[in-house]
């Protein structure tokens, strides 16, 4: 076929112009050639001056100058080949399981270019999200103290040498143990058997009591498993079951089910408790007893309730007041009534068993079905210990536990290790325990590996590996196979587990485990189990022997913070510099004491930036310790509490940097025997081990003053909220219920601010007090055009629901790269946190009240300031307000921070210049200034994560890390809104709640957080801010913030006028 | 010739001729440095260093090297800012408003007052400029044509309002001093006999050469000055107030501010013009032309300035409770009862108490006690700004954010830093200035000389 394309030079050439035709005919169409053009006459005129020249020359010279100036090459590697489900700048959701023996939560682990960065909540599961500590610990996998492979002896090793080593010597008779925590994993468990060691299983917080008064009430050895949704009427006698009690991230959840105002029906909760702990912040009514008074609110409780008389308990008006209130309410609510204590003692357990069995409630808010938390004894690890020191182990290998530092005698444990043959620690990190052991395999961190869970019957929670091994670690269960002589990789032997036949051809075929590994969890049988029973054997020893209990002057409740837990991440900056919930102190532990006593011992009652605490000497059986005292409303008098799960790396141990304090120019501090000094001190030695149980308390310690002060940070000094009642609203059960349907702004309880006006608006004739007009009327500036037009983000935040837990403040400064800035700078008041949670106290004290005694105002206002003995406490996320007219905005010289037409308030870091007038004029304080390069001053480089090679991994790529001089503030993250908005494109879909999310609605186990779209008519915030109950903080400043809050409602009995 | 009443003070003393002025002033300058000056100069010269050292420290580590915090976002810096700024209002104040007024006895401070306001103005720049977080880009608040997508300032910030209210006085204060330097630059030039000096006071001279056209100029580019300089005398620090006015934080939201701020100025404007002259006059041998009477004058300013700020101090307090609003009345009670309320009696005490004892003649005429009082202002004057600034921002509307401030070393050092450079340049000034506005003052001496008064008494 003949070509008859045609191609043409131009339309010139298509139209055969004449000008074309010229230019055709000759070969070389220039109009003059190089030889004639060079010859040009003219071109002789023509010249190049002087000036000219040096023109050029200095063209020339700059040029090649500015071209010698070379940026900084940054090297980045691209994948030779693309993984097909990698796609750079995407992020991949993986569903896992975390579980470190005391917090268990289902988890999505986000990655990005195979990174893991953030941890949510796994939603499939139907399971509250991850706690503080669960969704910071992705930091600990990046964590540079982490072992990059086996030590034997003290030197690297390698696998080959650790296990002849270690199969020689368990090869060679003699007893083997295995030492860890709460085995909850079916194949750890078949593998242990496999291995044919002997299993030890201990808890560095005991809850054995739990399971030895099922055993002997209900002829079940399980851990109870509450159920906070059914619960209408709860009493907690010093169980922080929200924060730090047992399987806290799974109640918090549950409770929250049943604290919604708007149902009509609310969980009454009461809390005897000795600390301030976040459940007594939260309970409705709160009562302060000692450790020793426990047992005894217990068994008048029960004699409440059961109408017997046993016991002749002598309170004081209160807490007789407030055990009949409970009791009332308990029988109230009957089977659905729970009494729950956080004691490990077995007569207590068995009280509180009798209570919740003569209530009903076993079986509906309390049930003994098989539940496999907490299966650690303490007496077994004593008996272990024992044997250890009389030589009779010849292994002992030990596995996500670290006696050397949380068991009770870790002194006699670390002295008994040297008497074993050969000891095995499978620990990431040469903690107190792996570091004196004969050999470290150190096993994966847990988002590396693949692993399984079951906590209770039908259904097994999945662990998988979302990132391969950063260094050159092992699975401690692979390890153990491999010691036992098996030689099967883990992932087959965990499939194995739950599919006998598997094979590794099976791999990529067996679709249900694939669904499974997508989901998280695989259903499962129900676990074998007699059935409860309950016995109703005699309690007239228990009652007797919480009736005998007796305290002295000074009685001690050791507790866990809802950051630290039992010490597990203290090498997790972003924890340490999380405050804790009530105190609002970071990097430290600390003696906790009621004012009455801080004042009777003439210690400092107020801790400021310059304000230094007061350090006491506790003396425990004839150990003493010397802390500070932080001045703690609502703990109870003649009682201390200090957390436990501080001073790690006491005797130099490398657990990680941030365990470390540092001084004022960022070394680390160094005690006189030269070496490091931890954060905090460690009082696992003051855990009472009476008998079979070990408890949290002390009933008989001494307290003295010594005159010596040490520095405390805290994030917020002052207490109350001084009556300000348009920051905080709050109101009762009853007074909600009365007034639920009027319309927003007509409650008594949130009425809408009006502001006095010099004109008669309301017709009466006259202009007097009167005359006043909602803060809308009045409007410097006009409106942004974002009320009804596209979107408009905003947030409500119910304050009945908001329990203060801090898993939201991690969350978002894990997602927004917040600067830690370590103990000095947070003591100077310069905490970077984006989100920060308010704690107000109530105050007994009143303006009203000065009124009537004839107080003057300015007295009034100083006895304002001091929280009550015994008070309330409102928990308040507070963020970036977004407001519509932002003071923020109007003063920044340069505008960089503008209002966006989708409601946010944007801060541009690259335009401003750090003049924080911003910061000044925002009502709320919530602006955040770089007072210094976080990311690169020495002073942070022993904890910052953006100055950790290995840390700032961890750093999320789609938030900026802000450099020196600019002001920060809450973005209401923004990366992910336009993700988000991405996402929704591509599917074609329009942008509605399930698809939009901030860091901290998602971290928010209560859903006490809502994020989402103004202007759509159905969405969560939209609704929620209709509520009757929504305000503005502030409102009558007029600054309009796209964040509202829900009025607080607290079931409690409606205030006599 | 114009005649003065005989019962009028002289303002100049003793038997001065035409030459003796021009010796009285010029004298100086062509001599040796004084031993005094030289110590002077160097204590101030080292505190100066101090000063740089502390700013280059600032800057190259931090804004953190500083006290301040998350709920003090300003503290030191723009106290001493507002400090300064007041300070050098008085120059201003005494040549164009007193020049329009006709206030001959001006003559024997303006120079010097105006030499404090050009110095002052340079100190108070300082502030806003290291404050910032980023230095580097300061350039970024001047509405510059730019590439940056065309990124324009914030004409509603006030700090953008102060960068032109700051830059336009300084600028203006500038060019007023420097004309009426010419003539005298020029009598300098013509008195020296080195051929350095002469050529360098030729050239700053601008070949003056005394002729009546010359004159006829001079008076009229004064009077035009005169004209510009007088409403910024009143923009300057209404602006400055205004960082403040505009503000929603208790405390400094107040309308009473612009007034308040600029008869603060003026009061601390004149102390510092005190201090300075009283130690002059005693260094440089100037009693003469620089004696009671105008030190009385200038203290009954400072009394009348002092009282209108008492005036306001009180109605603050007024109206923070006759408004009614809780936060409002809560800051000014904090003010005067909480944790800063010894900064507030300081300043109530230097301010509104102590000026106060110039209504009593002997006082008002002692030199000793003007020279201690006016120190006494400055230092209340300092303390106003700070308690406005801290203690209303350290607790303001929400509680959980209230805080202290707590001042560093390097916070002290710079302000110190800016004084020593202050006086470097001051007493740079008087070694090499005229500091006498010596043709000024030839005119009024067969006015006000006198010894021309009394022969004019005698006839």
């Amino acid at each position: 076929m003949a070509n008859t394309k045609r191609y043409w030079s131009g339309l010139d050439e298509l139209h055969k112009t004449e000008a074309f035709k010229a230019i055709q005919s000759q070969e070389f169409p220039e109009a003059k050639s190089v030889d004639e053009f060079l010859t040009d006459e003219q071109l002789e005129s023509t010249h190049t001056g002087r000036r000219d020249f040096l023109k050029f020359m200095g063209f020339s010279l700059t040029a090649a100058t500015l071209a010698a100036c070379e940026t900084p090459v940054v090297k980045s590697i691209p994948y030779t080949n693309k993984p097909a489900e990698i796609t750079p700048g995407v992020a991949n959701h993986y569903a896992s399981t975390y579980y470190d023996g005391q917090n268990f939560a289902n988890v999505l682990v986000k990655t990005r270019e195979g990174r893991p960065i953030f941890i949510k909540s796994n939603t499939a599961t139907g399971i509250a999200g991850p706690n503080a500590r669960v969704n910071s610990s992705v930091l600990g996998l990046y964590d540079s103290a982490r072992l990059t492979g086996p030590v034997m002896n003290g030197a690297a090793s390698d696998w080959k040498a650790i296990d002849n080593r270690v199969q020689e010597a368990v090869g060679s008779g003699g007893r083997n143990v295995l030492l860890t925590n709460t085995i909850m994993s079916p194949s750890l468990k078949r593998a242990i058997a496999i291995s044919g060691v002997e299993h030890v299983q201990y808890d560095a917080i005991d809850y054995g009591a739990f399971r030895k008064a099922a055993e002997m009430d209900y002829g079940v050895n399980t851990f109870p498993s509450y159920k906070f949704d059914q619960a209408d009427a709860i009493v907690t006698i010093g169980a922080d079951f929200l924060a730090t009690f047992a399987d806290a991230v799974f109640y918090e959840g549950e409770w929250a089910k049943n604290r919604n105002p708007e149902s009509g029906k609310m969980s009454r909760m009461h809390a005897f408790e000795t600390n301030m702990s976040l459940t007594g912040s939260n309970a409705d009514y709160r009562t302060m007893v000692k450790p020793s008074e426990h047992g005894r609110v217990a068994t008048a409780l029960l004699d409440a309730i059961t109408g017997r008389s046993s016991s002749s308990s002598e309170f004081n008006e209160v807490i007789e007041a407030a055990i009949e209130h409970a009791a009332i309410d308990l029988k109230a609510a009957g089977k659905n009534g729970l009494v729950l204590s956080g004691s490990n003692d077995l007569s207590m357990q068995r009280v509180v068993n009798a209570i919740n069995e003569a209530l009903g409630a076993v079986g509906t808010t309390v049930n003994f079905e098989c539940n496999d938390l907490y299966q650690g004894s303490s007496k077994e690890l004593a008996r272990l210990i024992q044997d250890m020191g009389a030589s009779r182990v010849n292994t002992l290998i030990i596995a996500d536990c670290n006696p050397g530092y949380d068991a009770v005698n870790a002194s006699e444990f670390t002295a008994a290790l040297e008497r074993v043959n050969l000891s095995v620690s499978t620990s990431t990190v040469p903690d107190e325990t792996a570091s004196r052991c004969d050999v470290i395999a150190p096993t994966h961190h847990w988002l590396e590996t693949w692993g399984d869970l079951q906590i209770e019957s039908g259904r097994i929670d999945l662990v998988q590996p979302t990132i391969s091994p950063l260094h050159n670690t092992r699975g401690w269960g692979e390890s153990l196979l491999a010691w036992s002589g098996e030689s099967l990789d883990w992932y087959t032997f965990l499939r194995q587990t739950h599919s006998p036949s598997y094979t590794p051809d099976e791999m990529y075929t067996c679709n249900n485990w694939n669904i499974a590994v997508h989901n998280g969890f695989i259903g499962s049988d129900a676990l074998e189990q007699a059935a409860p029973n309950y016995a109703g054997a005699s309690l007239t020893g228990a009652v007797a022997a919480l009736n005998a209990q007796q305290g002295g002057v000074f009685e001690l409740a050791l507790y866990e913070k809802s950051t630290m837990g039992a010490g597990q991440h203290a090498a997790n900056p972003m924890l340490q510099e999380t405050p804790d919930p009530l105190t609002k102190v970071t990097w430290d532990n600390y003696v906790t004491m009621s004012h009455s006593d801080v004042d009777a011992m003439g210690l400092n009652g107020f801790i400021g930036q310059e304000k230094p605490a007061s350090v006491v000497r506790v003396t425990v059986n004839e150990t003493a310790l010397e802390l500070p005292v932080f001045p703690m409303p609502g703990q109870a008098p003649g009682t201390i509490g200090i957390a436990l799960g501080y001073g790690r790396g006491a005797n130099g141990e490398k657990v990680g940097k941030a365990a470390f304090q540092t001084a004022e120019n960022g070394s680390f501090m160094i005690d006189s025997e030269g070496s490091m000094v931890p954060v905090g001190q460690n009082v696992f030695g003051w855990v009472n081990a009476p008998g079979e149980f070990i408890h949290h308390h002390q009933f008989d310690v001494k307290v003295e003053a010594t005159g010596g002060t040490y520095p405390l940070a805290c994030t917020q000094i002052q207490n109350t909220f001084m009556g300000r009642d348009s920051i905080v609203k709050e109101t009762d059960m009853a007074s909600f219920f009365a007034e639920r349907n009027l319309e927003k702004g007509e409650a008594s309880w949130n009425k809408l601010i009006k502001l006095a006006v010099h004109e008669d608006v309301n017709r009466d004739g006259t202009i007097d007090a009167q005359d006043a007009e909602p803060t809308e009327a009045f409007d410097l500036w006009h409106e942004h055009p974002v009320e009804n037009v596209g979107h408009r983000w905003g947030m409500t935040i119910d304050l009945t629901t908001c329990t203060g837990c801090s898993a939201c403040v991690t969350a978002c400064h894990i997602e927004n790269n917040v600067p830690v800035v370590g103990k000095d700078e947070v003591r100077r008041h310069r905490d970077m946190h984006w989100l920060r949670i308010d704690r107000f106290f109530s105050s007994d004290y009143s303006l009203e009240r000065g009124e009537e005694e004839g107080v003057g105002v300015i007295s009034s206002y100083r006895k304002m300031e001091d929280p009550a003995a015994n008070p309330q406490t409102v928990h308040m996320p507070m963020m970036c307000q977004h407001c519509n007219h932002a003071p923020c905005e109007t003063v920044c010289p340069v505008a960089a921070t503008t209002h966006s037409n989708e409601g946010f308030n944007q801060m541009t870091y690259n335009r401003c210049i750090g003049t924080r007038y911003c910061a000044n004029n925002c009502p709320y304080k919530v602006r955040r200034f770089n007072w210094f390069n976080y990311p690169g001053y020495k002073k942070f480089g022993n904890f910052n994560p953006a100055q950790d090679s290995l840390m700032r991994m961890v750093l999320n790529p789609d938030v900026t890390v802000r450099s020196r001089g600019v002001m920060e503030k809450c973005s209401l993250c923004i990366q992910m809104v336009q993700s988000s908005k991405l996402e929704a494109k591509k599917r074609g879909v329009p942008l509605t709640d399930d698809l939009v999310s901030c860091a901290c609605s998602t971290a928010c186990s209560t859903g006490a957080i809502s994020f989402g779209d103004l202007n759509d008519p159905n969405s969560k915030v939209a609704r929620t801010s209709r509520n009757n109950r929504s305000y503005h903080a502030l409102e009558e400043i007029g600054v309009k913030p796209n964040i509202f809050y829900m009025t607080k409602v607290r079931n409690v009995e409606r205030k006599e006028a | 010739m114009q005649k003065e009443a005989a019962i009028r003070e002289p303002l100049i003393l003793g038997n001065k001729s035409y030459k003796d002025i021009t010796d009285d002033v010029v004298g100086p300058i062509q001599g040796a440095a004084p031993i005094g000056w030289k110590i002077m100069i160097t204590i101030s010269t080292i505190i100066a260093i101090y000063g740089v050292g502390s700013i280059l420290y600032l800057l190259g580590t931090g804004i953190g090297v500083w006290g301040l915090n998350k709920t003090v976002g300003w503290s030191w810096d723009i106290t001493n800012f507002v400090w300064w700024v007041g300070i050098g209002h008085a120059g201003t104040l005494i040549s164009a408003v007193l020049l329009l007024f006709r206030q001959k006895w001006r003559m024997a401070i303006n120079r010097s007052a105006e030499a404090m306001t050009i110095f002052a103005v340079i100190m108070a720049a300082i502030f806003p400029g290291i404050h910032m977080g980023r230095i580097w880009v300061s350039y970024w608040v001047l509405p510059l044509p730019n590439q940056f997508g065309s990124l324009w300032v914030n004409f509603n910030s006030p700090l953008l309002w102060d960068v032109f209210a700051i830059s336009t006085y300084f600028s203006v204060s500038l060019v007023f001093w420097y004309i009426g330097l010419i003539p005298d630059f020029a009598t300098i030039r013509d008195r020296m006999t080195k051929p350095l000096a002469k050529k360098i006071y030729g050239i700053l001279s601008f070949g003056w050469s005394g002729r009546a056209k010359h004159w006829n100029r001079f008076e009229e580019v004064s009077l035009v000055l005169a004209g510009i300089a007088t409403p910024l005398v009143f923009s300057v620090h209404s602006i400055v107030s205004m960082d403040f006015a505009t503000a929603v934080i208790p405390g400094w939201h107040t309308t009473i501010f612009p007034p308040y701020f600029v008869s603060g100025a003026v009061f601390s404007g004149f102390a510092m013009v005190q201090t300075l002259l009283l130690i002059m006059r005693k260094g440089m041998k100037l009693e003469n032309y620089i004696h009671v009477k105008h030190v009385e004058y200038m203290n009954i300013v400072i009394i009348v300035t002092g009282s209108i700020v008492g005036v306001a101090y009180l109605t603050e307090l007024f109206i923070s409770w006759y408004s009614g609003v809780e936060y409002e009345s809560y800051a000014f009670i904090n003010r005067f009862s909480g944790p800063y309320s010894w900064a507030y009696w300081i300043m109530m005490t230097c301010n509104v108490i102590t000026p106060q004892l110039y209504w009593f003649k002997k006082i008002r005429r002692s030199l000793a006690a003007t020279f201690i009082l006016s120190i006494v202002v400055n230092i209340g004057m300092w303390f106003e700004r700070y308690v406005i600034i801290v203690t209303s921002i350290h607790r303001d509307y929400d509680p959980s954010s209230w805080g202290e401030f707590h001042p560093t070393s390097v916070d002290v050092g710079v302000f110190i830093g800016t004084i020593g450079i202050f006086f470097t340049l001051f007493l740079s000034f008087a070694r090499f200035f005229p500091v006498l506005a010596l043709n000024e003052l030839k005119t009024i001496l067969k006015t006000s000389g006198e010894n021309y008064k009394k022969q004019q008494a005698n006839h």
